[in-house]
């Protein structure tokens, strides 16, 4: 079928991840977006490995998935430990760096 | 022709999934929304000959990430007392920057050589994985092995009751 | 070895720049005082030697020197030169000016000798600074040199004049001084400019042969001329920039003797002599000279008839001579006016150092404080009146073939009326010096509780138009009630106590009364080449009946002065009283200040406000709509910095974009 598709499919979810990260307010919504793009990137990687016939995509899809887990669970316990502290999970009370 | 109409159908899952996670009005509605864009991706795996990653996608992100995004929501839930409702904001400039990074990413594409065909599976896939990891690829298998320790010390001092 | 002329003058010029130099940057020395004096003194001295020496070469020389050094690199040729041009004239105004530079500074040695040591050593730093300055004036090969040295002397005479700055109306007169001689200078300036772009060189031997030779283009000429002349009127007092030489009286008298006599107001008259080649190319102007000469002498002359203050009535006499030299000149016969220079340089300067010693002796600068000096003054009056008869031209006496020589040049030119203001300037001129001689020297003295003795130098005293209107109200001298001497630190004493001054005073009276002397019998028995070797004698031109006309009226003059302060058979209340409108407009000088008031306030300050204004409203205003503007930008931009990460995401995402889309458009 071809390797296209795949890379289009996976600049939709992309973008559509992109989207997610700016726009959504709530920063567990933040999150979900990064996931989507980590997935994205991860369809990416095991379609290219496939179509070139080089393992080394999937190795390095095991490890972004592996780090991935890591960084969404540092994440939401960074989410957790801001909502005792501020009491708010919405992006735009969090503006302690406004100049 | 049967892999066109598989690809077609898990594309229209995958987007629409992810549309509705990011558009969702309802935090917990967008979660599960989320699993299924995760399922469909183990799926587009699954078309790649990738059945080992299909399995990681699934246990993983599918199962693990789910259950502590969820497990957030809920602490983060009862403590405000509230209805968890959220809109967007600044909808326009993002679909505008998401839009304009996507056309230009398919720009791209259009007009770059991509393979059309695959190639020979050079035997199992899974088989492959295995002893890349542990062969080529050790030092970076052992690193993150270190790393998701530091990852989960992180998170438990991070998610400490107060003292 | 016969030295050159060249490095003689160069010599005279540069010992008192030396002289400055060690006194202004060794200021140890400086204030000190005394020695700071005579070093001075000495390298004064020293000029006046090598003056003389270089004027006995280039007497008997054929040509001019010219001793320069390239200066002004233009375009790759040199268009001026620094250095001297040593001819007759140049010599002879050296030695002038070396002569009574040196006297002067010795002079003051007595007439100073209380001032504080470290005003004492600034003075006699002027004093070389001057000196140097009006050398370098007078041997200018070349129009800028000339009129650095210009500037510079206006510099030293404001800085003299303003010596007592402490004083409001000294450094008011200084002020003065330097903005109207400022305003001829800028005339001159744009004449020197216009001069070069029409001739091609500023050097004044060029421009000789260029005029002789009719290779100056006439085109223009009379502006350029006119435009000299304009510094020349600045500088030598002529209508109407006369006005700031009385109030230049406040500087210390040896000063007025040697800046406002002899050396800085001739200078307009030696520029004049100097570049008469090209005023010869210009007759109208030459006419509006002579003219504004004629009238400038009568109006001194009135004007000195009614003032009080001795150094009053010598300023407005030199405004007068002034007016001489310059209708000589406008009459055509440089000669004739630059003679005047020489002869009026040393009587001059003999009046002022002995009004000096007289100030010095009585405490006061107003004639109705003295009288009777001469029995206690014997010397003093003496000089002063060989000063007085040589002013009034008196055969024998100085001043008497030179102003022969002017009135036989105005009359030979044909210029009728400025030759009967002369005339009358005469009689005049003699009435009023008479007039100062009676009243001081002769009479009686002046009763015990005005008189003050003061050994004070600061003698001087604001004498503006309240002094005048005072006196006047006891016009008859020797009965004045009301005492108007201002005198700093004078102690009254009951009993007069004038007496005859030091014997540094006394020794340059004397060398200036026989000086002058000696110039007026050398020039009666026909003796002119020591003087003026290019000038020819008018004396063949001038009709016979000149001189004993000329002397008639001065003799008349005096007559007038004896019958009424003497013998008092004229009374002085009734004379003042014929004149009534006339006296009355001279005591406020003619409205002429009040006219220089009236335009410095309305113009000047006018446009001072309208600029500032400008100034304050539109260009600060426009600087400080900027600065709004760009804080309240700066307050707007900050809104992009809203502290949310997110935000800063979306920013680097659209920043991405831009640049990619740059990229594909632009490269």
């Amino acid at each position: 079928m071809g390797l296209q598709p795949y890379l289009i499919l996976s600049a939709v979810i992309f973008c559509i991840g992109l989207f997610g990260v700016t726009t959504r307010r709530n920063t567990i919504g933040i999150l979900l977006g990064i996931e989507l793009m980590m997935n994205a990137v991860n369809i990416n990687l095991v379609a290219f490995a496939r179509y070139t016939a080089n393992a080394a995509g999937m190795v390095f899809t095991v490890f972004t998935i592996c780090i991935t887990v890591t960084e969404a669970a540092l994440g939401l316990a960074i989410v957790i430990l801001l909502f005792r502290v501020r009491r708010t999970v919405m992006a735009d009370h969090l503006d302690l760096l406004k100049g | 022709m049967i892999e066109q109409l598989t690809f077609a159908a898990l594309s229209i899952v995958l987007v629409g999934s992810a549309l509705a996670v990011v558009l969702s009005k309802n935090l917990f509605h967008a979660v599960l929304w989320l699993a299924l864009a995760l399922t469909g991706t183990a799926g587009v795996f699954l078309m790649l000959d990738a059945e080992f990653l299909a399995a990681v996608q699934l246990l993983l992100y599918a199962g693990g990430i789910i259950t502590i995004v969820v497990f957030a929501i809920v602490v983060t839930e009862r403590l405000v007392g509230e209805r968890i409702t959220q809109t967007n904001m600044r909808i326009g400039g993002g679909a505008l920057v998401a839009a304009v990074m996507l056309g230009f990413i398919v720009n791209v594409l259009r007009k770059s050589l991509l393979p059309a065909t695959r190639p020979e599976m050079p035997g199992d896939l899974t088989r492959v994985l295995g002893q890349a990891v542990l062969t080529r690829y050790v030092l970076p298998f052992e690193l993150l092995a270190v790393l998701m320790l530091v990852g989960m010390l992180g998170a438990i001092y991070f998610a400490r009751p107060e003292d | 070895m016969m030295a050159n002329s060249g490095t003689l003058a160069l010599t005279a010029w540069l010992l008192p720049a030396f002289s400055f130099l060690v006194l202004a940057i060794v200021f140890p020395l400086r204030r000190l005082g005394r020695p700071a004096a005579w070093f001075s003194v000495l390298c004064a001295a020293g000029a006046f030697a090598s003056a003389v020496m270089a004027w006995r070469i280039q007497s008997v020389a054929a040509h001019p020197v010219h001793l320069v050094w390239p200066w002004l690199p233009s375009g790759g040729k040199t268009i001026a030169d620094v250095g001297v041009l040593v001819d007759a004239q140049s010599t002879i105004m050296l030695c002038l000016v070396s002569l009574v530079a040196l006297l002067v500074q010795f002079y003051s040695l007595g007439y100073l000798h209380d001032e504080p040591a470290p005003a004492f050593g600034r003075y006699y730093a002027y004093q070389s600074l001057f000196a140097f300055s009006m050398m370098g004036l007078a041997l200018a090969p070349n129009l800028l040199q000339l009129f650095m040295c210009w500037e510079l002397v206006g510099l030293c005479s404001y800085l003299l004049i303003g010596f007592w700055y402490q004083r409001p109306s000294a450094a008011r007169a200084a002020v003065k001084a330097f903005w109207i001689t400022k305003a001829g200078d800028v005339g001159m300036l744009v004449g020197i400019v216009m001069l070069f772009r029409a001739a091609g060189t500023f050097d004044i031997t060029e421009l000789h042969s260029l005029a002789a030779t009719n290779a100056l283009p006439l085109a223009g000429l009379s502006i350029i001329t006119f435009c000299l002349y304009l510094g020349a009127m600045g500088k030598s007092a002529q209508f109407p920039f006369h006005v700031w030489l009385p109030d230049a009286m406040e500087g210390p008298t040896p000063v007025s003797a040697l800046i406002h006599a002899a050396t800085m107001v001739t200078a307009g008259v030696y520029l004049l002599v100097r570049t008469d080649f090209l005023f010869a190319l210009t007759p109208n102007v030459l006419l509006v000279v002579a003219w504004i000469g004629a009238f400038t002498a009568l109006l001194a002359a009135v004007l000195a008839c009614v003032q009080d203050d001795i150094k009053r009535v010598l300023a407005y006499s030199t405004v007068s001579q002034l007016g001489y030299m310059m209708t000589a000149i406008g009459a055509g016969v440089a000669s004739a006016g630059f003679l005047h220079l020489l002869t009026h340089g040393l009587f001059k300067a003999l009046l002022f150092l002995g009004a000096g010693a007289i100030i010095h002796a009585v405490g006061s600068n107003d004639l109705p404080n003295m009288g009777g000096l001469a029995r206690r003054m014997p010397q003093t009056a003496t000089v002063f009146i060989v000063g007085t008869l040589s002013l009034a031209g008196i055969p024998i006496f100085g001043g008497y073939v030179s102003k022969e020589e002017i009135l036989g040049a105005v009359w030979g030119a044909h210029l009728t009326g400025p030759f009967l203001l002369l005339m009358l300037v005469a009689g005049l001129t003699a009435f009023y010096m008479f007039r100062v001689v009676f009243l001081a020297f002769f009479g009686a003295p002046a009763p015990a509780a005005q008189v003050t003795h003061a050994h004070a130098a600061h003698a001087s005293h604001a004498h503006g138009v309240h002094a005048t209107t005072a006196g006047t109200a006891a016009r008859v001298a020797h009965t004045d009630l009301h005492n108007e001497t201002v005198v700093e630190g004078a102690h009254v004493n009951e009993t007069p106590h004038a007496h005859e001054p030091p014997a540094t005073m006394l020794l340059p009276l004397w060398v200036l009364a026989i000086g002058t002397m000696a110039v007026g019998v050398y020039t009666t028995f026909g003796g002119r080449v020591l003087l003026d070797p290019a000038g020819a004698p008018t004396a063949e031109g001038a009709p016979g009946w000149l001189t004993p006309s000329a002397v008639g009226v001065a003799a008349a003059g005096i007559l007038l002065a004896w019958a009424t302060y003497q013998t008092r058979t004229i009374n002085p209340v009734t004379l003042a009283n014929a004149f009534g409108p006339i006296r009355a407009a001279a005591l406020r000088k003619f409205w002429i200040d009040d006219v220089f008031e009236g335009l410095y306030g309305i113009v000047l300050l006018g446009f001072s406000r309208i600029v500032g204004w400008i100034d304050r409203y539109l260009v600060d205003g426009v600087l400080n709509v900027l600065s709004d503007w760009t804080v309240q930008a700066g307050d707007e931009l900050r809104g992009i910095q809203t502290g949310k990460p997110q935000d800063y995401v979306y920013g680097i995402g659209a920043g991405v974009l831009v640049l990619i889309l740059l990229m594909r458009l632009v490269f």
